[in-house]
């Protein structure tokens, strides 16, 4: 009797590491400052709305046909932005509530840039291997708090394709990762 | 009288002491046979252990099943209308047909069909809204990130 409930509890362990490992953030702990916030984005995508995206994303324009090639393979796309009219209306403990899980294994900052005027912006990666598995973009300044969360394999060749186009800045990462390998 | 008879029936008995001795004598215990009656029925105690551990382990399953459910349904929830106003596509329209023909269909589930399609349509449209919000939002956040550090370089290189 004792065997069946152990490999129970091995199944449901297994369940919950796995889990553990993929790269979406868990950012329902900041749905409270929604109702302080002046503007709120909140995307949430998982895979089969990203699929669905994609389906009518147009192969013709050359900007849809770019996120397409972006959003493919992507599990999910999560985003959570608040605007402030004050400072102060959201605390370290929201912050740290995030960042907290990108201290899990997998995930490496990539950037990191403090200013005591003008907050935090950090850039995480997850690495499954060799590869790029998932994205964080955390931005925590006075007035606005953004987490960005993008599950799955993201291309930072296709990304930086991306730039320029839909209003997207030339981030240089292309150039970036050719010195990096250099 | 000596305490021997009290201790070992030793020594000179107290009157007293075997007056209450031959009173009490009637209740001494006395070996007779076992009288098991024969319409006795036996009954083996059952362990519950095992059952139980049964019961647990079903618990437990369901437990489980349930979390998995809630997370999957949870997973499945389609995403809140983002605040941020965007603009709605408007449906394509040919100017060689303005007003299309309708077609009533007496087949209900062809308007069934129809009703869904264009139910998924409209959620395919909303997603691909939601998405380049998305793209939108992550890319002005990156840009920010560049624009930052090259502040930051620029300082130090200063």
């Amino acid at each position: 009797m004792i065997k069946p409930t152990l490999i129970f509890l091995l199944i449901i362990t297994a369940g919950m590491v796995a889990r553990a490992q993929d790269s979406r953030l868990q950012m329902s702990s900041l749905d409270h400052l929604a109702a302080k916030a002046s503007q709120t984005v909140d995307v949430s995508l998982d895979e089969r709305l990203t699929r669905l995206a994609a389906r009518v994303l147009s192969d013709k324009d050359a900007d849809e046909k770019a996120v397409k090639k972006l959003i493919e393979g992507i599990k999910g796309i999560y985003v959570k932005s608040f605007e402030f009219d004050a400072d102060g209306q959201y605390v370290a403990a929201d912050v740290e509530a995030i960042r907290s899980q990108l201290r899990g294994p997998g995930w490496t900052r990539l950037v990191n840039v403090t200013s005591k005027k003008e907050g935090n912006v950090e850039v995480y990666t997850l690495f499954n291997g060799d590869q790029i598995g998932g994205l964080a973009v955390l931005v925590a300044e006075d007035r606005e708090l953004t987490i960005v969360n993008i599950v799955g394999p993201v291309d930072l060749d296709k990304l930086a394709k991306l730039e320029g186009q839909f209003g997207v800045p030339d981030l240089g990462i292309e150039q970036k990762k050719k010195n990096d390998e250099k | 009288m000596s305490d021997d008879y009290l201790w070992d029936k030793t020594g000179q008995p107290d009157p007293e002491i075997q007056q209450l001795e031959e009173i009490l004598g009637t209740l001494r215990y006395q070996p007779k046979p076992l009288d098991v009656p024969r319409d006795l029925v036996v009954r083996r105690r059952r362990s519950y252990i095992p059952l139980l551990a049964i019961a647990a382990s079903l618990l437990l399953a369901l437990l489980a099943g349930g979390i998995w459910l809630r997370l999957r349904t949870h997973s499945d929830i389609p995403p809140q209308q983002a605040l941020m106003e965007t603009p709605k596509p408007e449906p394509p329209r040919t100017k060689s047909a303005p007003n299309p023909p309708v077609v009533v269909a007496n087949n209900i589930k062809h308007r069934h069909r129809s009703a869904s399609s264009a139910a998924r349509d409209n959620e395919a449209l909303e997603a691909k809204e939601q998405l380049l919000l998305a793209l939108r939002v992550t890319t002005e956040k990156l840009s920010l990130v560049q624009k930052k550090t090259q502040i930051r370089n620029q300082h130090r290189v200063g």
